[in-house]
């Protein structure tokens, strides 16, 4: 599909724009740390214009300058020409500059019609006029082809649908700049492909659009001119036409791709965990069986019952029908407790929501499972907790100021590096890695990868599941797809080809909005 | 657990210690104050005095600050006092010895935290709502068992204990150091204690590293009421009756003594020793106030103006961070 999709818009050639936005030295210090190094960078009107770069090396701190979230250390901005302060998020707005963030800011008790002109209701003599503004807001989803519902709940919509809503608001109002940040971290490719329609229509408009996004394809298939960031650097920028994946990887991180899917081969030992015609809510008769030393991919759109599976497997829900067989025997699995007592780990899809307790220390998030091992009767061992923390951040590289530093203030690639590492103090034999690396840069990626590698080595084996095909083709000793709740297809290491998998993933006829079930 | 805190951990101990400080700072404040202004502030009758109404609420807001970490609320601590009054007093004068009396009350106080566990866990209810259902019907349960009238105690060793002092301390404070100490390492040094924070912050994430939820709920309500039954033995100790209508408005003071004390009502956030200081800086004013012949009136709306300046600071600190 993003073959096709390149073919029917090839890269834009780029036009001479005037010039709309202009950063001259533009610098962010924190007590501390250089986030921003002085920045040199013009935006043309009506480009797009992609931002690359690991987690860490700028790219949140340049958003919130520019849409006026956190005020600039030094540099000047000019806007069409005139300095601008961009001190308040209400002048970057006024301005004409928006933001479209990865996770939705909007209210989800509110209806898609009400949030999309949350600020700016339409009313007369102070009464709100909601059919009007029902209507109004159902003609500029329409308008966009999205195929949604202006009177609905935005929380009765599913994420990548509720993201698609944010897009078109922040289009509604005046903008003359759009900020994307990692818009399709949480999008099935249907959705994405609205997406990306939207954006080239406001391009035509010319509307400029900054586009932020670990995909390479997406920067393909999008992007005019692309700028690398590294380190709080801006290490260059180049037209989108004379430059690849190669180039920019190794700008990034300074280090070639062969070595991001860094695959072991192990030679598979007895069977950990079988699922026999497992059955609950969202998937039915799933059968499959992971293996000592192998890395079983899950590969399928969102909500195709991938997740819902393993956190039944994992003891979360309950199964509806069907066995689980641990080392050959049946056993029950109740709870996460049972499952965890098994020797099951899971790294949850949600980093905010299931993942961690982010307004509490990183030391605490990396011991919660280990608790009952580092203290004797109830009682702590102090030494332990700190040893063990310390060892944790150490092996896995997470950049922290301290144990004590709360999770909520590290980036996402650390965060995950967090969820992912409470496991491996812990142990365990069958590890489940639900989207691992979304929102992770490619520098994180790789250390993940390497990460899985060492727990196969251990014997330990693997179920990965992931929405970003390259990712568990690359890895995967075996491959399942799935679609609609159902296992379809199984796959052997790169036995299949992408358009393959993908087609059998998508289902021969069209689906619904956003190929939800 | 006694090893010393290495570097790294610093920035956070020296910020709960300043904390910390700054409390007992306010509270040593407030205490100079009054002693310059009113000559009997400071003399060992008033100090006694002082100590003793500190001490219930204190120990209310120890309970009540467990279940604030988990992100819940008890509204029902007053009540349970006021309840606790009445069945202490009904099996004292029904002649069980004392010693065995208490115990039955305190485990009243534990069945009715289990049932807040239960309302919450199992039948899905908002802290909130279980806990006002508790509170209002508890004192039902009370006046009814009562008809309304208050029981006196026929026991004297039982009301000389909060009236007395051991080594010049009142009896009622050596119980908050009674329940301190054990409370201080529970949350601090036990692995319970992490389960409170976590669970408070992010319950599902909590869920999904093995933490048993539904239990560390439970622990929480059900420490909190047998905190209050405890509190209500001293109280029907101390004044020698048992009636259910007494501890009007305990919630109240229990829940702003944690929050003055640092608590989050967000949850994840909160100490012991932190509610201990503002139960005290709650009984400083007030006591000061009566000294200096406040109208009770004012004390009032003093009390309410403080709690919304010692926790904006409190606010403001945290977010300077």
């Amino acid at each position: 599909m993003t073959s096709t999709a390149q073919e029917l818009h090839p890269a834009l050639t780029l036009e001479p724009g005037r010039t709309i936005l202009e950063l001259h030295g533009l610098e962010k210090r924190y007590p501390g740390t250089h986030a921003l190094k002085p920045v040199n960078l013009a935006f043309k009107a009506g480009e797009i214009h992609a931002i690359v770069g690991e987690n860490g090396a700028g790219k949140s701190t340049l958003i919130k300058l520019l849409t006026g979230v956190m005020p600039r250390t030094s540099g000047d901005v000019i806007w069409e020409g005139k300095p601008a302060a961009l001190a308040t998020p209400h002048e970057a707005m006024a301005l004409g500059i928006n933001a479209v963030h990865q996770e939705v800011v909007l209210c989800r008790h509110l209806t898609v019609a009400a949030n999309m002109f949350l600020g700016e209701e339409d009313s007369r003599f102070g009464i709100l006029q909601q059919r009007a503004m029902v209507r109004q807001a159902q003609k500029i989803i329409d308008d966009l082809g999205f195929d949604l519902p202006a009177h609905v709940m935005l929380g009765d919509l599913t994420i990548g649908q509720q993201q698609l809503i944010a897009a078109a608001r922040a289009t509604v109002r005046g903008t003359k700049f759009l900020i994307f940040d990692e818009p399709t971290a949480y999008l099935t490719r249907k959705e994405a492909d609205q997406l990306f329609t939207l954006i080239r229509r406001l391009k035509v408009e010319g509307v400029t659009i900054i586009y932020i996004s670990h995909r390479m394809e997406e920067v393909f298939e999008l992007a005019d001119r692309v700028s690398v960031l590294r380190d709080g650097t801006l290490v260059g920028t180049r037209n989108i036409a004379e430059t690849n994946d190669a180039e920019l990887v190794k700008m990034m991180i300074n280090r070639s791709i062969e070595q991001v899917y860094h695959k072991e081969h192990f030679t598979p030992g007895a069977t950990i965990v079988e699922a026999r015609n497992l059955s609950g809510k969202g998937f039915e008769n799933v059968s499959m069986s992971v293996r000592a030393g192998e890395i079983v991919g899950l590969y399928g759109l969102i909500g195709a019952g991938r997740s819902e599976f393993v956190t039944t497997l994992y003891g979360r829900h309950r199964k509806s029908g069907g066995q689980i067989l641990w080392e050959g025997k049946e056993v029950k699995v109740n709870s996460e407790h049972d499952a965890i007592r098994l020797g099951m780990a899971l790294a949850p899809e949600s980093r905010r929501d299931q993942g961690l307790c982010l307004n509490l220390s990183v030391g605490l998030n990396l011991n919660l499972p280990i608790y009952k091992r580092i203290s004797s009767n109830l009682l702590i061992s102090r030494a332990q907790e700190k040893a063990q923390a310390d060892r944790q951040i150490a092996d896995l590289r997470i950049k922290t100021p301290t144990r004590s530093a709360l999770a909520s203030s590290l980036s996402g690639g650390n965060q995950q590096k967090i969820v992912i590492g409470k496991w491996l103090a812990h142990g365990g034999k069958l590890f489940i890695f639900d989207e691992p690396t979304v929102g992770v840069d490619v520098g994180t990626k790789a250390e993940i990868y390497r990460l899985f590698g060492a727990l196969l080595s251990k014997g330990a084996g693997i179920i990965l599941i992931s929405s970003y095909l390259p990712e568990v083709y690359e890895l995967a000793d075996t491959l399942h797809v799935f679609r609609r709740g159902k296992l379809v297809a199984t796959h052997g290491f790169r036995t299949a080809d992408h358009e393959e998998i993908l087609t059998q993933a998508l289902a021969e006829k069209q689906e619904g909005p956003g190929g939800q079930i | 657990m006694s090893t010393e805190a290495i570097p790294a951990e610093r920035p956070k101990r020296n910020y709960n210690a300043l904390f910390g400080l700054t409390l007992l700072a306010l509270l040593v404040l407030l205490w100079i104050i009054l002693s310059v202004a009113t000559p009997s502030f400071a003399s060992a009758n008033n100090i006694s005095n002082l100590l003793r109404q500190g001490s219930m609420i204190a120990i209310l807001a120890v309970g009540q600050t467990f279940v604030i970490i988990t992100g819940g609320i008890d509204l029902s601590v007053g009540a349970v006092v006021g309840f606790a009054t009445v069945i202490v007093a009904m099996l004292i004068n029904a002649g069980i010895p004392v010693f065995l009396a208490i115990l039955i009350t305190l485990l009243v106080g534990v069945a009715i935290g289990m049932f807040h566990g239960f309302g919450i866990v199992k039948m899905g209810l908002p802290p909130f709502i279980i806990t006002l259902a508790t509170l209002t019907s508890l004192r039902g349960i009370g006046l009814l068992m009562t008809n309304g009238n208050s029981i006196s105690i026929n026991n004297d060793a039982f009301q000389t204990f909060s009236r007395s002092s051991f080594i010049g301390v009142p009896n009622l404070f050596w119980m908050v150091i009674l329940v301190g100490i054990p409370a201080y390492i529970f949350l601090h040094h036990s692995r319970w204690g992490r389960y409170l924070f976590s669970v408070g912050s992010n319950a599902e994430a909590s869920r999904l590293s093995g933490v048993n939820v539904q239990r560390t709920i439970y622990m929480a309500y059900t420490l909190s009421g047998l905190c209050a039954a405890f509190v209500g033995v001293l109280l029907a100790s101390r004044i020698g009756i048992g009636n259910p209508t007494q501890a009007e408005g305990w919630e109240l003071q229990a829940i702003a003594s944690s929050v003055i004390g640092g608590t989050s009502l967000f949850g994840a956030v909160g100490s012991v020793h932190g509610p201990l200081l503002g139960a005290f800086i709650l009984a400083t004013i007030n006591n000061g106030a009566n000294l200096l012949n406040v109208n009770a009136f004012w004390q009032r709306i003093i009390t309410g103006v403080l709690i919304i300046v010692i926790v904006y600071f409190d606010g403001l600190r945290r977010r300077g961070k």
